[in-house]
């Protein structure tokens, strides 16, 4: 579950898992629907990815939205599936396919992950996690 | 809302006392924080807490004399946009919060010879598709040309310059660009193999957002002498370009903010903001983002330069005349997000610093050796882009500008949020708008269109009345869109 909220000159993503796993997952997902259409995004790749995990949960969320963002730009995939586990380190397999502006309809570009007003707040239900794009 | 001390110094200057200790009451500012601004402005400035992040700015060790913000000051990461700091360039700190992830986002000016009268509006139609059609714009857009490794670091390394070396361009170009293209600090060393693998089928691509580019007509020139020395006279048709290092740009910031986050800890530097990461200009880490940062400026030049190289073979195929008949020379090319290292007197004493503009131009007046020799007599030609549908200026830097270490405001700034604008408009009727006032857009999407609806910034004739009327920089004219290409 996730949705997005805005600031002046940029966005983000407010996302809640019951695990911090979920919500790596769900907050990939908000992600991807600023860029586009995710709704429109089917599974016809797969990219494996890991990072080691350093002990900061928050850096940790930065380097995996910008690691997707990374290969979003370099091989032009839209995913809109994930599936993270975080152990020492994180290892995901990210689902997805070629943008097709026809397709999935807009592009927005997002530039980078920020740490301002990054949060990772747990509490009996879960995991809820507030990160903030520059566009 | 933003309710902070704001002392009124005259029509244009408003200061933030060094003794504000902030919304959270621990702020330790170490100089003042001054905003450039009319008071018909502040109530849209103080909407937001752009102003308390200037007041978090002036906490930066080794920060000189004031944390400054142009009239075009709106919320951002670290420092807002619009900031300007200079820094010690011996016990100062530098920060990649004061450039931005876009590195070098900057905007070139073409001009021609060409007039109002010798273009019809099929014309400009078919001049914006064919620019379309060569300029790659757009989410995901790569260039005509890709790179291998070896040509990349030639572009990190060189700037423009490799660009014109390989047939991008005249050799008279690289006079008109600021730093002539090219930051020599750089060093490739320092960008990951992320960073030049995005770059690599980037260099050429406009990209996405509020990145354009628009031809114009002068509709009014203000500076008669001034406007006759950058070549430029009233219903001439001039090209701006607007686009800075694209993903290269965003990697490199991104890659470095996080060695400065464990830097800051390292170092035992305390900040406010987690944003404002950064290092002591002398200390590895720093000087490493310095040398990198400066290979993103020198890809944005050269990403400008092939730009413009299309340009004026789009001029071409439609107009059916050579670019020299044409007359596409450059007028300027500035930088928007960027911190150089200049010399400036304080006190009365000349000294090195690091100038971190962001969101900012340069203002260079007529006694600065960095510009152009054709420009001496006036100072350097600062560009400053509306949004799409309004309109841009070109106005001139002052030695005035000295008390803003050579800077003044860079464009409009947005007042309302993206999501904001794409729920209040679509971008079929904001065409359809454009269209009846006489300009012709062609976007890479809809919602592109909606969310750069020029209602959703601020009016940019406030923005640059108020840097002339501080003296920061000069109007010399007026141009207004006829045609746009929106990534």
């Amino acid at each position: 579950m996730f949705k997005i909220f805005d600031h002046t000159a940029d966005i983000g993503i407010e996302a809640f898992g019951e695990t911090l796993e979920e919500a790596f997952e769900e907050t990939a997902r908000g992600m991807f629907a600023i860029i586009t259409d995710g709704s429109k995004i089917e599974k016809k790749e797969k990219r494996k990815i890991e990072i080691p995990f350093e002990g900061d949960e928050e850096i940790l969320l930065v380097d995996w939205l910008s690691e997707l963002i990374y290969i979003h730009d370099v091989e032009t995939l839209v995913f809109g599936d994930f599936d993270v586990k975080i152990n020492d380190v994180l290892t995901a397999y990210a689902y997805g396919e070629k943008y097709d502006r026809n397709k999935h309809k807009y592009g927005v570009e997002i530039k980078a992950v920020t740490y301002h007003m990054l949060e990772i707040k747990r509490n009996k239900k879960g995991v809820t996690i507030k990160v903030l794009f520059d566009i | 809302m933003w309710n902070g001390p704001l002392i009124k110094i005259d029509e244009y200057r408003y200061k933030i006392p060094e003794s504000y200790k902030g919304k959270g009451n621990n702020l330790k500012m170490r100089v003042p924080a001054i905003i450039y601004a009319s008071e018909e402005m502040l109530p849209s400035i103080k909407k937001d807490d752009a102003p308390e992040q200037t007041a978090n700015v002036a906490t930066l060790p080794g920060i000189i004399e004031k944390s400054m913000a142009m009239p075009d000051i709106h919320w951002g990461y670290g420092f807002p946009i619009g900031g300007v700091a200079a820094t010690d360039a011996e016990e100062g700190v530098i920060s990649p919060g004061g450039v931005g992830f876009d590195i070098n986002c900057g905007v070139r000016l073409v001009r021609t010879n060409l007039s109002i009268e010798d273009l019809d509006r099929k014309k400009i139609k078919e001049l914006v598709d064919e620019l379309f059609r060569n300029v790659p714009s757009g989410v995901g857009s790569k260039a005509k040309v890709r790179l291998n490794m070896s040509q990349l670091e030639d572009v990190l390394h060189m700037g423009a310059k490799w660009a014109i070396e390989n047939g991008y361009g005249w050799e008279e170009d690289l006079e008109y660009l600021e730093e002539n293209g090219c930051m020599e600090i750089a060093d490739a060393s320092h960008v990951s193999e992320k960073a030049k693998e995005r770059g690599k089928s980037q260099v050429g691509s406009l990209g996405a957002g509020n990145h354009f580019l628009e031809i114009q007509k002068v509709a009014e020139v203000f500076d008669k002498d001034s406007a006759k020395v950058y070549g430029i006279k009233e219903g001439q048709i001039v090209v701006m370009i607007h686009t800075g290092s694209r993903g290269c740009g965003h990697q490199i910031c991104t890659d470095h903010l996080r060695v400065l986050e464990n830097a800051v800890k390292k170092y035992n530097i305390s900040l406010p903001d987690r944003q404002l990461a950064c290092a002591p200009v002398k200390s590895r880490e720093g000087e490493n983002y310095f040398k990198a940062m400066a290979c993103a400026a020198n890809f944005a030049w050269a990403n400008r330069q092939m730009i413009v190289h299309w340009v004026r073979q789009s001029f071409e195929n439609v107009l059916k005349m050579s670019a020299e008949e044409i007359g596409m020379h450059i007028v300027y090319d500035v930088c928007h997000n960027i911190a150089k290292l200049e010399e400036h007197e304080v006190n009365g004493k000349k000294m090195m610093m690091y100038v971190h503009r962001k969101g900012a131009t340069r203002s260079f007046g007529k006694s600065r050796k960095e510009i152009p020799s054709k420009y001496r007599n006036v100072g350097q030609p600062v560009l400053i882009p509306g949004d799409m549908g309004t309109e841009s200026y070109l106005l001139r830097g002052t030695d005035e500008a000295e008390e803003t270490f050579g800077s003044t405001c860079h464009g409009a700034g947005r007042v309302m949020s993206r999501a904001e604008a794409k729920r209040r408009w679509r971008g079929q009727e904001i065409a359809r708008n454009l269209e009846r006032k006489g300009i012709y857009a062609h976007a890479a999407s809809w919602s592109v269109m909606a969310e750069e609806n020029p209602d959703a910034y601020k009016d940019v004739s406030q923005v640059v009345n108020s840097a002339h009327g501080a003296g920061l920089s000069l109007k010399v004219a007026r141009m207004i869109p006829l045609g746009v290409v929106k990534g």
